[in-house]
């Protein structure tokens, strides 16, 4: 083994400085310590471009097949994301056609639409709080539509989603976060349980009816493999999609020029939102766990070590992208893997697309003037970088900007 | 200029098709397809365009 200086460091993911501004702390760990190792936490860092992408594309050294899955209170594996190839492979056969830009293109309209109601709700009032009344609403709402839901369901899912991700006990309480989640899980799994029977008995034109009716391996799905999916379906398309909302438009409305923009020439909006994706890589990190000694920009990566790929870090490297660290909308050039990378690349990616698209273009039609309300300050979390608090104003129709 | 995607590296993103549709298709799973055999010159740009924004580096530009 290749003795180095630098291997260990204590990086928490959870530190305020993480949610306040990550990108200053990717660079010091990409130019400091690339692969980082920190003893409270028991974990691997590795923050280059070069290093993730290749790690991601690894899954063979790096496998997504780990305990940590316990965390988000499920009982197996979620199907496909915690699984590693072939058994993945297979599945993602299965999904990845219910999941392709072409068929997930039918849901604009109804997202669309619905949209449109969020913005009818607030834009009489001049001011909203933007992740309450909008980002959030927003991605749960298209779950629903995909999965052919009924939109009354849209409280018990934001309960839910909510138990997973923000269970409510104190900071340092992890027992009883896990404890919480658990319980949280025990609910999702039934939940899903009564609305696949209720599927069964009245099947439509939705995702849940034709995972249902799929054939899998000459078979079709067991109930366990439904609901390991739709748990994952569920978790993956809420608060990932909710944090991109939040960050664009807190980005837009600290920077007027890159507001107008989009304002001037909608067409611009979708590279602007990949931009944004690599700026603010609203999912900072995915875990790997590694099945070997394997090493990493020289330094060795241990059996049994839990690999934490800092895709926030990767996306703001400057070896991989051209003035790195400015936010430019017109970039060209933009390999960002705010979407992971290799076997596991986000099934929901072209969903959240679409989503983050029709979010952002309504919101710039309806409310193209707005700002961060006078002596505010949004409020980011770490890990999935939503912008919990993010009170806008605007002019309404009568009143003088 | 000539135009390839390397299979094993695609990964489906389908930012070739988005950004370059005259150019590329997607499969049934989303996965990124060569649609001309020789990309005129008038598409060339975009053709660059998706080789530069695919996040798996699958888009070879074999001759200039």
């Amino acid at each position: 083994m290749k003795k180095t200086k630098g291997d260990t460091r204590e990086f928490d993911l959870y530190s305020p400085e993480m949610a306040r501004c990550p990108q200053p702390i990717y660079a010091e760990m990409r130019n400091t310590c690339p692969v980082a190792r920190s003893t409270s936490f028991g974990t691997v860092t590795l923050s280059r471009h070069e290093d993730v992408a290749a790690a991601l594309r690894n899954p063979e050294v790096f496998s997504s097949d780990m305990d940590i899955a316990l965390a988000l209170g499920t009982e197996r594996p979620m199907i496909p994301q915690q699984i590693d190839p072939p058994e993945q492979t297979r599945y993602r056969r299965l999904l990845d056609p219910l999941f392709s830009s072409k068929r997930i293109a039918l849901l604009e309209s109804p997202i669309r639409a619905h949209a449109c109601e969020l913005i009818d709700h607030v834009i009489e009032a001049g001011e909203c709080e933007f992740d309450k009344d909008f980002a959030v609403p927003l991605p749960c709402t298209a779950f629903l539509i995909l999965m052919g839901l009924p939109e009354a369901d849209l409280d018990l899912f934001l309960e839910l989603k909510d138990g997973i991700i923000r269970p409510p006990v104190a900071k340092e309480d992890f027992a009883g976060a896990i404890e919480y989640r658990k319980k949280t899980g025990q609910r999702i799994y039934a939940t899903f349980e009564a609305l696949i029977d209720e599927k069964i008995e009245h099947p439509a034109d939705d995702v849940m009816s034709e995972l249902l009716q799929a054939e899998f391996e000459g078979r079709a799905l067991s109930r366990n493999e439904l609901l390991d999916i739709c748990y994952l379906l569920f978790l993956g398309g809420l608060d990932t999609v909710t944090a991109s909302l939040g960050c664009s438009i807190a980005h837009f409305a600290a920077n007027d020029a890159d507001r107008q923009l989009i304002v001037d020439d909608p067409t611009r909006i979708p590279a602007a939102l990949e931009e944004l994706l690599r700026w603010e890589t609203p999912v900072t990190v995915v875990p790997r766990l590694a099945k070997r000694d394997f090493e990493v920009a020289g330094e060795m990566v241990r059996k049994d070590d839990l690999v934490m790929m800092l895709l926030g870090a990767a996306n703001t490297d400057e070896n991989a992208f051209e003035n790195a660290d400015s936010v430019d909308l017109g970039r060209t050039a933009n390999r960002h893997m705010a979407f992971g990378a290799g076997p596991h690349r986000c099934l929901g990616s072209h969903m959240a697309r679409l989503e983050l698209r029709i979010g952002i273009e309504e919101w710039h039609r309806r409310i193209p003037h707005y700002a961060i309300k006078t002596g505010e300050t949004p409020i980011y979390s770490p890990a999935i970088r939503e912008v919990t608090y993010l009170p806008l104003v605007w002019p309404v129709s009568g009143e003088r900007a | 200029m000539k135009i390839r995607i390397e299979e094993n590296l695609c990964m489906g993103h389908g930012r070739c098709y988005d950004l370059a549709p005259e150019v590329f298709a997607a499969d049934e799973a989303g996965h990124g397809l060569v649609v001309c055999d020789r990309v005129p010159l008038a598409l060339a740009d975009k053709a660059r365009l998706a080789e530069q924004n695919c996040p798996e580096a699958a888009i070879f530009i074999e001759d200039k």
